[in-house]
Formats: structure tokens, C-alpha cells, sequence
């Protein structure tokens, strides 16, 4: 047999050849040293050739840079989204007053009072207004408590007197009114430092960064301050109870788990503190508000510190999960935000 | 009608890397990918899916290039611009990214089917199968890819031996 060319070697390393002309070459090679050298070669050049393409598997993520993300919609869309919530919720406002009822304003307005401490110390004690029952006072005389305070200035339309509760609340003194306002307009009242960071915060939705897929839990991610905070949402509505106590416990062991250090610098100054006061077996009033057990602890996901929140949701019975970097007291502010969403999209399903 | 599904779950991984690196660049590669897929869904049948997928994908990539190609040169350079200031998702080491960059430098000095022949090959596909994504002869691959692979590593050598050159300059 003739010496056999590279093509021909290549095919034959690379397994393409006939059985009859792979076992011709396979002799020739043992009987000839330079078709035993060129056979070397060839396989060094595979090898090699192999080894060069992988490092072509680094590619970047090309033409538009990692740190922005990749799809954003129009600030148009935003704007939009932001006047139909406004109208939605003055619907809801009007809705509502025609009810008697307000229970779900109440309630809401109840799973706030845990939200801020430093709110609750410089206006209305925690349990005057958790236990009182001021909250379940009838909606109408609620939303009537701004209504008037404003139509001593001049008189507005419902829209009008939604948007701007954010500059009115800190001039507004601490009474329940503003509070009732929160899960309809802005989570503005109390604190002005807290007012301050939502009106920066926006009163616009929030920010979904993206909804992956998981089985058994919807999964939603928010920007949140340039960070990415995640939402889990799970499990079904009768075992919500069993499935919450677990997590609390579960985060209680996790966070107890971790090194001294992490908790320290994650979350200086509120998550020691809150963080004791919600998962402690016999909570003051504000660990479990409104049939709302919740839950506040450290986690770390890939070696960073996190601040976890598990609540569960009175009305679905749904275990949710707020999951971030960000200060723990910032996460119960999402909270808040997220279960007004989450109750004006309900509002709107069910007219 | 094609399974799609399957198609995708079975090819899409070395399809994406194959045109990873053909074009340098994952966005790019994984949009040539999915209107890949989007074409084997028009299909009614096809003999052979794994070099029917590579074809569609060289040939999407080939008019793509044609349509287009001043942009995507201007959308390339921007792209090299931003990759000097950007911060890398993974941990690159200096080495590592002067051997991408020589890498990529070797692999664009081949002849344009001795390259798709080449990453073809390293996706498994054989000899039949490249032929027929190709419009090769079968009897040609073995030249077509002997002749790549040689180049590929003489010239990735070559920019090594002048990178090894400068440093040494740079050094003394």
C-alpha cells in the first residue's frame, strides 16, 4: 500500500473510514515509520485543534454589556402601567366605600404596623392601632378622613387626592388616616425618612427584572435599589399553615446556623433585632398580624449574605418568600408594596 | 410535522456552541439558533437532522452576514470597545483571555469551509453529515479538515511565539 495522505489519516482517526480501509491503513502505519510520524502529528493537531476551539466558548455576551439587562421596556409602558394602577385604584377606592366592609383595607393596613418601627414609635403605639379595632372602623369613614382634611384646601377628584399622598403625609399628623390610604396609594404615611425613600422608591410598579420558571412556585424578580430581589410564591392554600411554620423554623435553624459574622455584615442594625422579634416562639402583637405569620431571617445563596421574609398570604393561603441582599427593613417595605400589587390585582380580577 | 421539541432538547446545546464560535459572540449565536429552530418547524420532514439543523444555521449565519455585514463590522468594533471596559461575568484570568483572543484570531484566519468543516466536526457531526451541510463531497472532508486543523494550530502557535516574543521584550 502507498502512504496514505493527511486527509486520509484524519478520516481514519477521526473513525470515517470502512472497516476494510481502516484496517489496510492500521497495518501500513505499524510497517512505515513516517506514515507512523505523520499519524502522531495528526493526532496532535486534533488534540490541539480541539483545545484551541474551547477557548472560544468564553465568548462575551456580546454586543450589548453584561451589567444591563437585556430586554427593557419603554418608559412608556411604564407610565401607562402607573396611570391605569392609579385609576384602578381609585376605582377600588369608590368600590370600597360603597362597601361597608373595608376588611381587606383593614387588614392591610394592619400587616403595615410591623413594617415600621421607628413609624409607630413617633406616632401611634403599635397596638392602639393593630388592636383597637380603629382599623375595622367602616371604610367610608376612613377614606373620608383625608377627604376632608383636603377639601379644606380645595375640592379634588379621587385620582387627584391618590397621587399626591405622598408630599401630604409627612404634614399629616399621626393619625389612621394616612395608614388606611397606604394599600391604595402609597406606602408614604408615618416616617418621613420612610415616605422620603418610597417617593425616591417611586410610585410606580415595581420593577419585574424577570418571572423563571420553577416547578410548584412562582417566581418573580425584582430590581429593587439596583439589586435583584426574588419572590417565592408557593405552596398550595390548605397545608399554608404547615408550610410556613416549617420555613419560619427552617429559616430560624438556617439563620442561627450561620457565623456571627455574616449577620453582622449583612444587616447591621435591623436584622439582629427584627429578626429575633418575629421568630421568637411568643411574639409581641406585630409578629402575627392579620392572620399573617411571617417570618425574618439570614440565609446565604452562593456565598452572600441574605435577608429572607416568609409570610403567608391570608387570602390565598400562600407562602411567600422575599429573598435579597438588601437591608432586611428595606424587604418589609417590598413586602408592603408587593402585597398592595398583589391585592389591587385581585381587586381588579374580582370586580 | 418536526418534533421541534425534541430537536431543540437534542441539538440546541452544540448548535449554540458551534455558532458561538463561528461568530464570536452568544447572543448572536443563540438568536441564529432559535430561528433555527423556528425553520425546522416549517419543515415536514428531514432526513437527516443533525446536518440539516447545522446547514440551516452555517446559511442563516452566511445571509445574515451578507444582509448586513457593515453593521454587524460596526456593531463588532463597538463590541471590542466594550469588551476592554467590561467587567466579566465569570472570573477571567489575564492567560485565559489572551487565549480566547488568540484563539479567535486563529480561527478567523481559516478559509470559511475549512472553519465550519472544523466546528462541526468538534460537534460531533461525521463525515456524511458535514458533507451534506456543506455541499462537500465526503471524500473531501478528511482534506478539508486535515488542512484546518493544521492551520488552525500553526497559526495559533505563531501568535503565541509573538505574544512569548513581546513579553520578553516588555521584560528586559
Amino acid at each position: 500500500m502507498q502512504h496514505p495522505d493527511e486527509g486520509t489519516i484524519h478520516a481514519w482517526l477521526d473513525g470515517a473510514l470502512s472497516v476494510e480501509e481502516a484496517a489496510a491503513i492500521e497495518a501500513h502505519v505499524k510497517e512505515c515509520p513516517e506514515c507512523a510520524t505523520a499519524v502522531a502529528e495528526a493526532r496532535g493537531f486534533i488534540a490541539a485543534s480541539s483545545r484551541i476551539l474551547t477557548a472560544l466558548d468564553n465568548a462575551p455576551r456580546g454586543v450589548i454589556p453584561t451589567a444591563r439587562p437585556r430586554k427593557r421596556f419603554d418608559p412608556l409602558v411604564w407610565r401607562i402601567a402607573a396611570s391605569l394602577l392609579v385609576v384602578a385604584a381609585g376605582t377600588l377606592v369608590v368600590v370600597r366605600n360603597r362597601e361597608a366592609g373595608g376588611r381587606a383595607d383593614a387588614a392591610a393596613a394592619d400587616s403595615l404596623a410591623p413594617m415600621r418601627p421607628g413609624a409607630s414609635a413617633s406616632t401611634v403605639p403599635v397596638t392602639s392601632r393593630v388592636g383597637s379595632g380603629q382599623a375595622v372602623v367602616p371604610a367610608p369613614k376612613v377614606f373620608d378622613l383625608p377627604a376632608q382634611r383636603q377639601a379644606a384646601v380645595a375640592p379634588k377628584k379621587v385620582e387627584d387626592r391618590l397621587a399626591p399622598a405622598v408630599p401630604a403625609a409627612p404634614a399629616a399628623p399621626a393619625t389612621l388616616a394616612p395608614m388606611a390610604m397606604v394599600p391604595l396609594a402609597s406606602p408614604a404615611a408615618g416616617a418621613a425618612g420612610a415616605a422620603a425613600r418610597d417617593r425616591a422608591f417611586g410610585a410606580a410598579p415595581l420593577r419585574i427584572v424577570a418571572t423563571p420558571r420553577r416547578i410548584g412556585a412562582k417566581v418573580t424578580l425584582y430590581e429593587v435599589d439596583g439589586d435583584t430581589v426574588t419572590l417565592t410564591e408557593s405552596g398550595p392554600p390548605l397545608e399554608s399553615v404547615v408550610v410556613t411554620g416549617l420555613s419560619a423554623r427552617q429559616a430560624t435553624e438556617k439563620a442561627a446556623a450561620q457565623p456571627k459574622r455574616m449577620a453582622a455584615a449583612a444587616a447591621p442594625a435591623a436584622a439582629p433585632d427584627t429578626q429575633e422579634r418575629r421568630v421568637a416562639p411568643a411574639p409581641p402583637a406585630p409578629a402575627v398580624v392579620g392572620g399573617q405569620a411571617e417570618s425574618n431571617s439570614l440565609a446565604t445563596i452562593n456565598g452572600q449574605a441574605m435577608n429572607v421574609i416568609t409570610w403567608s398570604d391570608a387570602k390565598t393561603g400562600a407562602t411567600l418568600t422575599l429573598t435579597g441582599r438588601i437591608p432586611s427593613a428595606r424587604l418589609e417595605q417590598l413586602k408592603i408594596r408587593i402585597e398592595r400589587e398583589r391585592a389591587e390585582a385581585a381587586a381588579r380580577k374580582e370586580p | 410535522m418536526t418534533d421541534v421539541e425534541r430537536l431543540f432538547r437534542t441539538y440546541n446545546a452544540a448548535l449554540v456552541r458551534y455558532l458561538t464560535r463561528r461568530l464570536g459572540d452568544r447572543d448572536w449565536a443563540e438568536e441564529v439558533a432559535q430561528e433555527t429552530f423556528v425553520r425546522a418547524l416549517r419543515q415536514t420532514s428531514i432526513t437527516n437532522e443533525r446536518a440539516w439543523l447545522f446547514a440551516v444555521a452555517t446559511n442563516l449565519v452566511r445571509d445574515e452576514a451578507r444582509k448586513d455585514s457593515r453593521r454587524r463590522k460596526h456593531l463588532a468594533l463597538l463590541a471590542e470597545e466594550e469588551r476592554g471596559a467590561m467587567v466579566e461575568p465569570e472570573e477571567t484570568t489575564l492567560e485565559r483571555a489572551q487565549e480566547a483572543s488568540m484563539a479567535r484570531k486563529a480561527v478567523d484566519a481559516l478559509a470559511e469551509r475549512d472553519r465550519l468543516a472544523l466546528l462541526m466536526r468538534e460537534e460531533g457531526l461525521d463525515y456524511n453529515e458535514i458533507a451534506e451541510a456543506l455541499e462537500l463531497s465526503p471524500g473531501s472532508v478528511g482534506t478539508t479538515l486535515s488542512r484546518a486543523r493544521r492551520r488552525l494550530v500553526e497559526s495559533y502557535e505563531s501568535l503565541q511565539q509573538d505574544r512569548e516574543a513581546r513579553e520578553k521584550n516588555a521584560a528586559s
